[in-house]
């Protein structure tokens, strides 16, 4: 067929962590600015401005300590733009992931390591509670003010410790109190936890870690009642119901649209934003940063292409025209369904582009879980029977739904990181795989589900039939309702009935994350467990743990909400902790896999197969760009690919 | 007479409008959840992560999680006074959101009446009165097939023919280097060159049904007596058929004005979203999508004032050409 690709497997994800956590490693840590290098090259259209005098020397720009960046193939050249495409609504996080999160910290290209960004480097104690980062010298924002220390304390201060503003995440606290941050000098800040906290440097990665640089303090700080005097007079200028709602329409956060939607608003991305992604709007155009921090290894300022240029289309399959006429250079999201895929293939040299892999970190792209807190007690019972969810496992035919319902691609897995990860833990991935409806049979039979109906459906033990539901979004992912429509027929042989709750996305969340009335649902469970990510599904600590939602609740409440979870959960909570805290790899890595033993033992929730690689388009002609790219939101896939490396040869 | 029966229409239609905004209230409350788990599970769908903590703090800051009552009334007190509330989705004033769309969605719609009305009038008359010819047996063939496409159906074809055949998109309404443009006439012809294709995507069913009862219409009224009275004492064909019966067909057809207000913002938001016109219909749509209740009530809440003011129009329209109305 020619609409396959050649993926490779996406094995180098595996190879990884070790060196990934080598990234997160102990103190002293110094990265990425082995030699200081100045700026030599910069765009030619820079260039004529400095010539005529209206911008400053590009050497002056990125100041002395500017980050280096070796380029994947080779040194490219200025000019050109990227042309991608959004969807008209909750879409920002395509910009966000095209742009990239400008953090401290930031993934390396293949998901394997954290390297200092937008800190030049950083101390950690022996300890793992005291974070010194060291900032670069003369960096600046886009807007050429200096980029300093107090940037950071007002984006630390007045912002993030403010509960006036939002209440702390979690990430920026330990043991429940919030981190306390110093200016050491102007270009040292010093981070200090109450406990140990190993992840802090990979949460700092993510996207979600961006708060300490994502404000201008000379900017934003006009829309803060502390350094703004008449801010009610500001308030009222322009509309805005509040000074929460004033800074968030003119500084944005992480995840919102509005962080696209203010020209004037100073960032430390490669490029800023020229036409905004607004309500109503049909374009978003992003255009060079000309005083952006990073350089090539031979001194050229990055990026090399003058422009992001996005068209708005309201409708997904007009994206897909787009691509098919040539009018994307880079895409993932949205053109990487099973679907699609044929077309795309068809159309490769009309459109002129290329195939890249899209590779999933580990894990499994459909899980099930049983809900371990039904609020019916007689069903809450039997699921916490381990012989009943090892009888659903075996009962599943699971190379019967990949060649059906996957086009035969994937491989029967549980859940967890792959075979050469080294989170890989094998009993926990690969235990009760096997499609076996004896040993199934027997196994309920002897849980007392030996009554049958008149169907020769099984009955509960109190002759009420027993029937599973099992909510899921059918628009989320389309394959979903085809693998369980065929589980459904596979539970039947073992005379388990079960029924596919086709919900409504919104009703889906408030039956099972915030209502806990479902009696089973399936989501996706993509993970590698490595620092920064969250591994709902061995132990509950997030709405994505559906297995056990008041135990999640009672857990991120401290105790005051939820139900308190039994001792083997108890005991994974305990040693997730420990593991968020250490800043030894190995030792964390220890740990993880202790917790992973424990749900390897309670056999909690259970997969069906590996999640296979999408892909994504790249225009001919577009050079730098990875073969492959690890798809993961904590790396800001495709970002920590750096697009700002990607040139067009002539 | 004609007077009260005006004054009358109105001040019913003020009752009539705060009845229609808390049943328009209740509607957007209605789908379980809020913006919030919308926007959760969208960014979800997209392998995006959401943070918890902060979405709580929203949650509270919107004030989602006050009781139904409340909501509304602060709403609704808001609404009075001019102000429609903030759009959750993208931080702005709803009244800016809403107003940067109207003016196109008025032109696209006019557009399409005009050229609904200027099409299908001709051919419904010609339709009647040269009733079971070869013409009227092809126009109604067409008119049956215009009538049973959906529009949206035929401007996604159309989309595709254009770009795999001949390499150009037809959706927008205007060439990228117009797109932020200040208006100028240089950027009103590039929209005149655009916007006939959304103009024909949209006005093929409305013109293949105003075809139908037009024709019907009129063939009611020709063969009544005073038509060949008037053919009888040699009055032209063409003239007696424009000035009598014509014009009598025409009556239904005022009464339709009620609900082509309503259109304006309404009306082809499929085909609008398929083809990316930044025209009202899309952003109703994604503001209902993602719950954006201000957005959308204040959406719901216009098309139901255009509903109440277009049948107040069609009323006193009626009422001016037919006396009998008046009198009642």
């Amino acid at each position: 067929m020619r609409a396959k690709l050649t993926i490779k497997s996406p094995g180098f994800a595996r190879r990884v962590v070790l060196k990934a956590l080598a990234g997160v490693a102990l103190a002293p840590l110094v990265a990425s600015v082995a030699f200081a290098q100045s700026a030599t090259g910069e765009a030619p259209a820079l260039a004529d401005l400095v010539r005529a005098g209206q911008l400053p020397p590009v050497a002056e720009r990125v100041g002395s300590e500017p980050e280096v960046i070796t380029p994947l193939e080779s040194v490219g050249s200025y000019g050109g733009e990227i042309r991608f495409g959004l969807r008209g609504s909750s879409d920002h996080n395509h910009i966000l992931r095209m742009v990239g999160s400008q953090g401290l910290m930031r993934w390396n290209p293949t998901y394997t390591e954290v390297h200092p960004a937008v800190a030049k480097s950083v101390d950690v104690d022996p300890e793992g509670r005291i974070f010194t980062f060291h900032l670069r010298e003369g960096m600046r924002w886009s807007d050429g003010e200096p980029f300093t220390a107090d940037d950071i304390m007002f984006n630390v201060e007045d912002l993030l410790l403010n509960e006036d503003f939002a209440p702390t995440p979690p990430r920026y606290m330990s043991s429940g109190e919030p981190m306390t941050v110093e200016k050491v000098d102007d270009l040292t800040v010093r981070f200090t936890f109450q406990a140990p906290y190993g992840d802090f440097l990979s949460e700092l990665a993510s996207p979600l870690g961006q708060h300490p640089v994502l404000y201008a303090k000379h900017y934003c700080s006009q829309f803060h009642p502390d350094y703004n005097s008449d801010i009610e007079q500001t308030i009222r200028e322009n509309n805005a119901s509040d000074w929460q709602n004033l800074f968030l329409q003119k500084c944005g956060d992480i995840e919102i649209p509005s962080r696209w939607g203010n020209p004037e608003r100073p960032t430390l991305d490669p490029w800023i934003v020229a036409t905004p992604y607004s309500g109503g709007a049909t374009r978003f155009v992003m255009e060079r940063n000309p005083y952006f921090w990073q350089v090539d290894s031979e001194g050229n300022q990055l990026p090399y292409v003058d422009a992001l240029n996005a068209t708005i289309s309201q409708d997904v399959e007009s994206l897909i025209l787009a691509a098919i006429g040539g009018r994307i250079d880079f895409g993932i999201r949205h053109l990487d369904t099973p679907a699609d895929r044929p077309v795309l293939a068809q159309n490769r040299e009309a459109g002129d582009y290329r195939f890249i892999a899209a590779a999933a970190p580990g894990g499994v792209d459909m899980i099930i879980n049983l809900n371990l807190t039904h609020k019916d007690s007689e069903l809450r019972d039997l699921f916490n029977e381990r012989d009943f969810r090892i009888a659903l496992s075996v009962g599943m035919d699971r190379q019967e739904i990949i060649e059906t319902a996957l086009l035969g691609e994937g491989e029967p897995w549980q859940h967890g990181p792959f075979e050469d990860h080294p989170y890989f833990h094998e009993l926990l991935s690969t235990q009760y795989l096997e499609y076996d409806p004896e040993t199934a049979n027997d196994l309920l039979d002897g849980i007392g589900l030996d009554q049958r109906d008149a169907d020769g459906m099984r009955l509960l033990p109190s002759g009420r039939p027993l029937t599973i539901r099992v909510d899921v979004i059918p628009t989320f992912r389309p394959q979903w309702p085809d693998m369980l429509q065929l589980i459904e027929q596979q539970w039947a042989q073992i005379g388990v009935r079960m029924e596919v709750n086709a919900l409504e996305r919104t009703l889906f969340f408030e039956r099972t994350s915030n209502g806990n009335d479902h009696d089973a649902a399936v989501w996706a469970a993509i993970q590698s467990w490595v620092p920064g990510q969250v591994p709902q599904q061995i132990v509950p600590i997030h709405q994505d743990s559906r297995w056990g939602i008041p135990w999640v609740n009672w857990y991120n409440s401290g105790g005051s909400t939820g139900e308190e979870p039994p001792a083997s959960v108890l005991e994974r909570l305990r040693l997730y902790d420990l593991a968020r805290g250490t800043p030894d790899p190995e030792e964390r890595r220890q740990l993880i896999m202790q917790i992973a033993d424990i749900a390897a033992g309670e056999f909690e929730v259970f997969g069906v197969s590996k999640s296979v690689p999408t892909y994504g388009i790249v225009k001919n002609g577009l050079k730098n760009v990875p073969e492959e790219v690890v798809n993961t939101f904590f790396a800001t896939a495709p970002a920590q690919a750096l697009p700002q490396s990607w040139y067009w040869q002539d | 007479m004609l007077l009260n029966y005006i004054l009358r229409r109105i001040l019913w239609a003020i009752p009539f409008f705060f009845a229609v905004s808390l049943i328009a209230f209740a509607l957007i409350s209605a789908p379980p959840g809020d913006y919030l788990t919308t926007f959760a599970a969208t960014l979800a769908q997209s392998g995006d992560m959401v943070d918890q903590a902060r979405l709580d703090a929203l949650r509270e800051r919107y004030g989602l999680d006050q009781p139904f009552l409340i909501k509304y009334w602060r709403w609704i007190s808001g609404v009075i006074q001019g102000d429609f509330g903030i759009s959750f989705e993208w931080q702005q004033p709803v009244s800016q959101l809403i107003g940067e769309r109207m003016a196109l969605s008025v032109t696209l719609a006019l557009a399409t009446l005009i050229f609904t009305w200027a099409v299908a009038l001709p051919i419904g008359i010609y339709s009647a009165v040269r009733k079971y010819s070869v013409g009227d047996y092809v126009i109604t063939a067409v008119g049956f097939i215009g009538l049973a496409t959906p529009n949206f159906l035929v401007a996604l074809v159309l989309m595709y023919i254009a770009v795999v055949h001949f390499g150009a998109d037809v959706s927008g309404l205007f060439s990228p280097e117009y797109q932020d443009a200040p208006w100028s006439w240089a950027k009103l012809a590039d929209l005149a060159s655009h916007i006939w294709i959304p103009v024909i995507i949209l006005g093929t069913s409305a013109t293949a049904s105003l075809v139908r009862i037009m024709r019907a219409n009129l063939l009611d009224e020709l063969h009544k007596p005073y038509v060949t009275t008037a053919r009888a004492k040699g009055l032209s064909e063409f003239h007696l058929i424009m000035k009598y019966p014509v014009r009598l067909a025409l009556n239904p057809f005022v009464s339709t004005i009620g609900w082509a207000f309503p259109q304006l913002i309404s009306g082809a938001v499929i085909t609008a979203f398929v083809l990316s016109l930044p025209t009202a219909g899309p952003m109703l749509l994604q503001a209902l999508l993602a719950q954006d209740m201000y957005l959308a009530g204040a959406f719901i809440l216009l098309l139901c004032c255009l509903s109440i003011v277009g049948m107040l129009v069609s009323d006193i329209l009626l009422a001016l050409i037919d006396p009998r109305i008046r009198y009642r």
